[in-house]
């Protein structure tokens, strides 16, 4: 408990220092409990999530780094690895291969190399996996870009 | 532990434990990338990975280079070191006795401080070489041990062993040669035997097993007079300062970690 404080502490401290660090993230850490975080991250260019800004909330164990942080998107994004309705992320190193190495800005880095590399063969979004499985290149950039759109672009005015 | 915070220029500062993100406190390595770690922190990790029912039970992937490791190399003192096997606990150390590491320290003083206590030349010429001694084995196992910091041993001291014995065997064959050809031959033999698994000490190795034999003495006698002649405390809590202040006076030698067979071997 004292041991993954003091480590978030420190993440907190070096997020505060390195504001302007990389740009598509911005990592906030909740007022009142050090175990809770979100992130607004951009979507990569060059991706149907381009343009968009999506939510991403932690919730950190008391055993991290020992144990990763539980993410999950809470803007809606159309994504094979990324649930439809819950925005659970299926990424391995949230999971068998997380290393205590990480920090929350690098699992933040790790889920933006994820959006522009899906991995239709491991999905959680049925439909989205099964257009790039199907080689629809073109339905998922489309649906995927829709929903970037709704849901994740900034509301003008 | 309590670390001096604010001072930039220590390299802790710059280069912190990648698990807890301080300064690392009590340095461990892993034993394959050398991967610094603090001892807690890696060994807390390491206790993770094992509880996992899935893991591969005797090694741990590096959480920064995901090299796969062995041990966790702790507690160098300037002669010593200890190691936690993954998945083994402490095992190692249990074994690596306080007499383990006094016998290493042994081995850093001056070669040739007991020669005017033994007689190795009448050792030679007396022809006592040619009776087996019975101590030995046990004497060789536990200085291998500390000379290797390796629990298993057997293998290098059988292979010394056999060496000794069919060079006796040839001796009590052969005719009877001037002692100190066969004094070389012996010595020579040895070191070849042990020098692959002993690098750089295997020269003080063989004045010491010369010297064990010369001596007469059980291992605990043998002891005894290492440290009556040293006037070394054989204290649990002695430190590494004052093993190396004293070595230093005995000694030139500067204890130094012989891990590996060095590059400088090699080349060689």
């Amino acid at each position: 408990m004292q041991a993954s404080r003091a480590r978030l502490f420190k993440e907190y401290k070096e997020v505060q220092r390195e504001k302007s660090a990389d740009p598509d993230i911005q990592l906030v850490c909740d007022d009142s409990n050090i175990f809770k975080w979100t992130a607004l991250i951009k979507g990569p260019s060059e991706t149907p999530y381009e343009g968009g800004v999506f939510q991403l909330v932690f919730a950190v164990p008391e055993q991290y780094p020992l144990q990763p942080p539980q993410v999950r998107f809470l803007t809606k994004i159309f994504h094979p690895n990324v649930h439809f309705k819950t925005g659970e992320i299926c990424l391995d190193i949230l999971k068998n291969a997380w290393s205590p190495a990480w920090t929350l800005q690098s699992v933040c880095r790790a889920i933006i190399a994820l959006m522009a590399h899906p991995e239709p063969d491991s999905p959680l979004n049925c439909d989205s996996g099964n257009l790039l499985r199907s080689g629809d290149v073109r339905g998922y950039q489309s649906m995927a870009r829709m929903y970037t759109r709704l849901a994740a672009s900034p509301k003008i005015g | 532990m309590k670390q001096v915070e604010g001072s930039s220029e220590c390299s802790d500062g710059a280069n912190p434990c990648p698990i807890c993100l301080s300064p690392v406190s009590q340095d461990a390595y892993l034993d394959r990338c050398f991967h610094k770690y603090c001892y807690s922190c890696i060994v807390r990790w390491m206790k993770v990975i094992a509880s996992r029912p899935s893991r591969q039970a005797y090694s741990l992937k590096c959480p920064l280079c995901k090299t796969e490791n062995f041990s966790v190399i702790y507690g160098y003192d300037g002669s010593t070191f200890q190691r936690q096997y993954v998945n083994q606990g402490t095992v190692n150390s249990t074994f690596y006795s306080e007499a383990h590491k006094y016998r290493l320290q042994c081995y850093y003083t001056d070669a040739g401080i007991l020669n005017d206590t033994f007689n190795v030349t009448r050792y030679w010429k007396s022809g006592k070489y040619l009776q087996p001694n019975k101590w030995l084995q046990h004497w060789l196992k536990r200085d291998l041990q500390a000379l290797t910091q390796e629990e298993d041993v057997d293998i290098i001291m059988h292979h010394i062993l056999g060496v000794m014995d069919s060079f006796l065997k040839s001796e009590q064959r052969g005719q009877r040669r001037a002692p100190d050809l066969s004094q070389k031959e012996f010595k020579c033999l040895v070191a070849n035997a042990a020098q692959p698994f002993l690098g750089r000490r295997t020269e003080r190795f063989v004045d010491e097993v010369e010297l064990f034999l010369a001596s007469g003495l059980t291992m605990d006698a043998y002891d005894e007079v290492y440290t009556k002649h040293l006037r070394w405390k054989r204290q649990p809590e002695e430190t590494s300062e004052d093993a190396e202040d004293r070595g230093s006076k005995h000694a030139a030698t500067i204890p130094y970690l012989y891990l590996f067979n060095d590059s400088d071997e090699e080349a060689d």
